[in-house]
């Protein structure tokens, strides 16, 4: 049978059908990217992030965590993050958020992160795990040309002391239990 | 309400009604009575008075009112009325005159009052037809009726004063209508009564009693009809004299439309009037005469002999009893058009009956025959061929020619028949050349029908049932109807396949069944697309299903031979049976192929008995066998035919576009319903679409190299079947996808050689131990032998490339002793041999030939390594005390270090074949004698090692791996495993500490099967088994009924 008479999307579980399926077209179906993704990300994962899929099931939806490298004002704390896919990713950035408080040059109050790559910068190329990786090494060098949060930027120059401390009140573990 | 009761009832109330007024309802002439007309200016007196006179013996008449006719009392008035014709003239008093002439017209022509019973409605009316004249003659003759008739006709110009004028003819209607209403209709509902009531009792014969009612109804009307006419009959004589007197052909003609505008009043009033249980007597009489004479057998039908009620088919021509049904509907219908019956509600009852009966016929006829046109005799594969060749063959299948047939000589005809004679324009035909054709389609519309809510079973019957597939091409002409078939398909699908209850095999079986139905049917493949996805989506639910398919591929030549046999008898049988006539449903026929097989065989020994006995184990065998594999792809993979075009398909993937074939007479459009990117595949390819089907490629290939792994390992020496379907593979998937079976094979062949090599080296060399060569790249795999001190055992090995085989599990455990000399002695040849390279045993994948020397017994088996070695241990047990030897399974597990699983299957084999006994949990002892074992158990039965050290003596002479690789035990985790499980630790790690801190094991498990590619296979315990061995070991926690990571 002509592979297109049984393609058309959901026509397929894809758990079943699309591992199966030799070569995953990357961006032909933001799905079957995400669980490919998934699957290196469990399979290779980089030391001090992961993500997951969110506890309903929505490929399109993720939670990730950071941990703060060490050697920065973020050292041993952990770091919800948000992610949701457009459909058409990878063509499109996810849109990333800091679901627990950060003091960051680079993050408002809100969550919201101000990076390149999550922006104009981004191609296909980049990916779930290149994207944590980036963020955590933000965590260290925040880009204080272009700030969000203006006393962040300056104080991580001028009063180191008083950044970490900033960081510590704000920084509050999440509890996530629905 | 019945007559008889009605009538005295009527008259009562009349009589009273006339008591007070004076005035009779039915007086002819109400509008002349002498209270409303006054004298014309300088008209004298006198005229009224003899008028009055005249009215006022007509009251009288009237008053008298008794159970007589009008028609018998007009004496007084006519003789009154014949001298004063000239003088009323002569007065000028039109009116009056008028008014006599019109009381002589319509006394003459006056229905009865009443008629209170058929008989003497009947007799008058046919009294009055025969002798109109000579009845009333004394009274009024037919010349004064006729000049009483023309001063009517003519009053304007010869009455020209007469102003209150009335038209003769709408004054008889008007009274027909109001007679009809009172007598005829209670006469007519009472012969559906009365009838009614008779029949009750004599249940059964509901056509005769129809029959009764319509008849006696027609009887009923006809009589009415013949007082109504004779009255029109008289007013036309009239007419036709005037006509004759002036000579005027207007007049004529005018008279004529009147007289046919009352008869089709009439009619109307008949036709509409009729009741409707009169209708549905008519219908019930219509149905079962058209039925018989378009050979559809009556259902009640009592004294119909069981063999023609079986199947509609159209009636011979000498058929007499078609012949006289024929003769009875004419007659039946001629009256009916007599009467007025025959109007538009007769038609519509004629085109439901009609429109049923095509119904009945198709389903009635054709349910269930599928058997294949003319060219039956042609192989099945030829069939397809030809098919595949003739996209639109014309010239169809005999169900189709047969209806054609039957709709144009029959069907047809009989509705030309009806109609013509119901038609009120009897010049043009009712029936066109173009109705023919459309009721042929609309026939073949219904076969459609049929053939779609049968096409499952159709499918399930392939390749017997082609002529209903040809009828199904031959009427799937609109898309609409491609929808309809493949919409009720996927239905029948959804509820007779896709379900729990039905077996993987028989599913596939089904499916292949399906796939060549579909494409005989429809060789774009379009149709089986539409209907394949469910069937596609269910199968990958089914694990097992790509194993069948593989092992189907592989059967062996035996299976095949024997399942070849199998379909030929079910071919005969079913020839059998057609040729019987007997009825074949479905159902039978599916049971002929699998449900039933040893009563078919057994059956058609009975009916056939020059069939050689012995054959019919053989093929009860085959059945059985046949039953557990998919032996059909294997055929399929041998028919020449499916060779041949599988070689033709070649050239085509490298490129050569068909479309651009110029010289395909064969080439039809793509069908309208393909989708946007249709390739039109070449040929049914069942193969193929099963494989697609299963997913992809890559799996399919993984489990065939597994199942191919497993064969090589087991008995055979040669691998003709294998090669071949290999070779078959190939030219599908390429050479590429198949490598690794590739150096399998080849793997199995090196290690003949490589084997007697070695063997020949040890010959040589006897005893040389040489020393350990560590060389370094393992290679895996080997067998292991074991044998005793003198009598040395043979021992090979098989040498497979690790890297080409599929995962095969090592077992760890201790060989016997002479067994590791021979494996170690047998490392070093290879070694010498190949250097740099090494071998990695793989002990529990051989066979073993096992020779025990018991007490009264040998006993010798072949079986596995692990329960030969199993079974040497209770040798190296013997203490010598002369009590049979004991082990449990602790011991052995300690001394084989054995996994205790395989210790227990291993013990429980040896149980079996009466070597050992279970003395208690897991403890096992020798069976030295047979009585011993067999009689009590427990006493400790002598002798045992008595027979010395000679008890056991297992000795190994060809050792070969057994046992599958994929059928690997349970109990242990084999290398891909324990990484399968790393990895769904990973996923697990990774959702508990993004997605949500802590998870319900439902939620995990959900997760898993959501995100897992290849699926994730474990059920819910397993899954629990999982997370409580995390549990365990302090990873995870479980904290109201949710799973969550331990925070470090």
């Amino acid at each position: 049978m002509e592979d297109n008479q049984n393609s058309a999307p959901g026509n397929v579980p894809a758990t079943k059908l699309g591992g199966a399926r030799k070569g995953i077209e990357p961006g032909l179906n933001a799905s079957k990217r995400l669980q490919t993704e998934l699957m290196q990300l469990m399979t290779s994962p980089a030391p001090g992030v992961s993500a997951f899929p969110s506890a309903d099931g929505n490929l399109l939806a993720w939670r990730a965590t950071i941990e703060g490298p060490d050697d920065t004002p973020y050292a041993g704390l952990t770091f919800k993050l948000s992610f949701e896919f457009p459909s058409n990713y990878p063509y499109a950035p996810p849109t990333v958020l800091f679901r627990t408080p950060i003091y960051h040059p680079n993050v408002d109050f809100s969550g919201r992160i101000c990076l390149d790559i999550l922006k104009d910068k981004w191609t296909a190329a980049y990916n779930i795990q290149t994207v944590l990786l980036s963020l955590q090494s933000l965590l260290g060098e925040p880009n204080n040309a272009s700030p969000l949060n203006g006393e962040a930027a300056e104080l991580w120059d001028k009063d180191p002391a008083l950044f970490k401390t900033k960081v510590m009140d704000r920084h509050k573990d999440i509890e996530e239990d629905e | 309400m019945p007559t008889m009761v009605a009538a005295p009832w009527q008259n009562r109330r009349r009589r009273v009604f006339q008591s007070v007024f004076q005035i009779d309802l039915s007086q002819p002439t109400p509008q002349s009575t002498p209270c409303v007309r006054f004298p014309d200016q300088g008209q004298p007196f006198g005229g009224p008075a003899t008028s009055a006179a005249a009215l006022a013996a007509g009251a009288v008449s009237t008053l008298s009112g008794s159970q007589s006719t009008i028609l018998a009392e007009p004496g007084p008035l006519s003789y009154s009325s014949q001298p004063l014709f000239p003088s009323l003239a002569a007065v000028g008093d039109d009116q009056v005159a008028y008014d006599r002439a019109w009381h002589v017209v319509t006394a003459r022509i006056a229905l009865p009052p009443s008629a209170t019973a058929d008989d003497s409605f009947g007799t008058l009316a046919a009294d009055s037809q025969q002798h109109p004249a000579s009845q009333q003659a004394p009274f009024s003759s037919d010349a004064e009726f006729f000049q009483a008739l023309t001063l009517i006709v003519h009053a304007p110009t010869v009455l020209p004063r007469a102003t209150h004028t009335d038209d003769i003819v709408a004054w008889h209607a008007q009274q027909v209508r109001a007679h009809f209403a009172q007598h005829v209709i209670p006469l007519l509902s009472g012969c559906v009564d009365d009838n009614g009531d008779e029949s009750r009792h004599e249940a059964g014969n509901h056509y005769e009693r129809h029959m009764v009612i319509v008849m006696s109804s027609i009887r009923t009307l006809e009589a009415a009809l013949r007082l109504y006419f004779y009255g029109l009959g008289l007013l036309m004589r009239g007419f036709g004299r005037l006509v004759d007197g002036s000579g005027s052909e207007a007049a004529a003609a005018e008279a004529e439309l009147l007289a046919t505008r009352f008869r089709r009043d009439i009619h109307a009033l008949v036709g509409n009037s009729a009741s409707e249980e009169l209708m549905k007597s008519v219908s019930i009489v219509l149905a079962r005469l058209a039925g018989t004479i378009l050979g559809i057998p009556s259902v009640d039908g009592a004294g119909v002999d069981p063999i023609t009620s079986r199947r509609p088919a159209p009636p011979t021509d000498d058929d007499f009893r078609a012949l006289a049904a024929r003769q009875r509907l004419h007659e039946i219908v001629e009256q009916l058009h007599s009467v007025g019956l025959a109007g538009e509600r007769f038609q519509v009852l004629f085109a439901e009956i009609m429109e049923s009966i095509m119904s009945k016929f198709v389903t009635g006829a054709y349910v269930g025959v599928w058997a294949a046109s003319s060219s039956s005799t042609r192989s099945v594969s030829a069939a397809t061929n030809t098919i595949s060749r003739m996209p639109n063959p014309s010239s169809s299948s005999p169900c189709i020619l047969a209806l054609s047939d039957w709709v144009e000589n029959h069907f047809a005809r009989l509705s030309v028949e009806i109609l013509s004679r119901v038609s009120p324009d009897p010049s043009s035909s009712p029936v066109t050349l173009s109705d023919v054709k459309t009721y042929q389609s609309l026939a073949l519309g219904r076969l459609a029908a049929l053939r779609i809510s049968e096409l499952f079973d159709i499918a399930l019957a392939w390749p017997s049932s082609q002529g209903a597939l040809d009828d199904l091409r031959a009427t799937i002409t609109t898309t609409a109807r491609r929808l309809q078939l493949t919409a009720s398909f996927s239905r029948a699908l959804q509820t007779r396949l896709l379900h729990p209850g039905c077996s993987t095999l028989e599913i596939l079986r089904t499916y292949i069944a399906i796939i060549r139905t579909l494409h005989a049917l429809d060789h774009s493949k379009v149709l089986l697309g539409h209907v394949e996805s469910s069937l596609q989506l269910y199968l990958c639910q089914r694990e097992d299903a790509v194993r069948i398919v593989v092992t189907g591929l592989l059967a062996s030549p035996e299976e095949l031979r024997l399942a070849k046999k199998v379909k030929e008898a079910a071919k005969r049988q079913h020839h059998e049976k057609a040729l019987s006539g007997a009825f074949m449903t479905p159902a039978v026929s599916r049971g002929v192929s699998r449900a039933s097989p040893s009563t078919t065989g057994r059956r058609r020994q009975d009916s056939t008995p020059n069939i050689a006995v012995q054959d019919v184990p053989d093929d009860q065998q085959v059945l059985s066998s046949s039953s557990s594999t998919l032996v059909e792809l294997a055929l399929i993979l041998n028919d020449p035919s499916q060779a041949r075009r599988n070689a033709g398909a070649a050239p085509d993937i490298s490129g050569a576009d068909d479309d651009l074939d110029w010289a395909d007479m064969g080439w039809v459009p793509d069908p309208v319903d393909a989708g946007a990117n249709y390739k039109r595949p070449r040929s049914e390819d069942v193969i193929g679409t099963l494989i697609s089907a299963l997913g992809s490629e890559d799996v399919f290939i993984k489990e065939f190299a597994s199942v191919v792994a497993g064969r090589l390992l087991g008995e055979p020496a040669r691998f003709d079947q294998e090669m071949r379907v290999l070779d078959l593979l190939k030219r599908r998937f390429g050479e590429a996808a198949l490598q690794n079976c590739d150096v399998m094979i080849k793997d199995v062949q090196d290690s003949k050689m490589v084997d007697g090599a070695i063997i020949r080296a040890r010959e040589a060399q006897v005893g040389g131990g040489a020393g350990r060569a560590v060389l370094s790249t393992p290679v895996a795999g080997g067998r292991e032998a074991k044998g005793e001190g003198e009598t040395e055992p043979e021992y090979h090995a098989r040498i497979l490339s690790r890297l080409f085989w599929p995962d095969l599990d090592r077992e760890h455990f201790l060989l016997p002793p002479p067994i590791v000399d021979y494996q170690r002695w047998y490392e070093l040849g290879y070694e010498h041999l190949k250097s740099k390279r090494k071998l990695t045993w793989l002990n529990q994948l051989g066979q073993a030939r096992v020779e025990l020397e018991l007490e009264d017994r040998t006993v010798t088996v072949d079986c596995s390594t692990v329960e030969a070695t199993t079974i040497y241990a209770f040798q190296g047990a013997d203490d010598g005390s002369g009590k049979p030897v004991q082990r449990s399974v602790e011991e052995l597990y300690n001394e084989l270090q054995m996994d205790e699983d395989l210790i227990a299957e291993a013990l429980s084999f040896w149980a079996n074949k009466g070597v050992l006994k279970r003395i208690s949990q897991g403890v096992y002892a020798v069976v030295e004698t047979i009585d011993a074992g067999g009689a009590g158990g427990d006493g400790p039965e002598p002798g045992s090692s008595a027979g010395g050290g000679a008890s056991n003596e297992p000795e190994v002479e060809s050792p070969r791996k057994a046992s599958g690789a994929a059928g690997s035990s349970a109990g242990t985790l084999s290398a891909k495993e324990q990484e399968r499980r790393a990895m769904y630790w990973q996923y697990i790690r990774g959702m508990l500490t993004n997605s949500s801190a802590s998870m319900p094991l439902a939620q995990v498990s959900m997760m898993m099967k959501m995100l897992v590619p290849d699926g994730f296979p474990w059920s819910g315990e397993e899954l629990q088994e999982f997370l409580g061995s995390k549990v365990a070991s302090g990873e995870l926690e479980v904290i109201g009924g949710k799973y969550k990571l331990v925070k470090k």
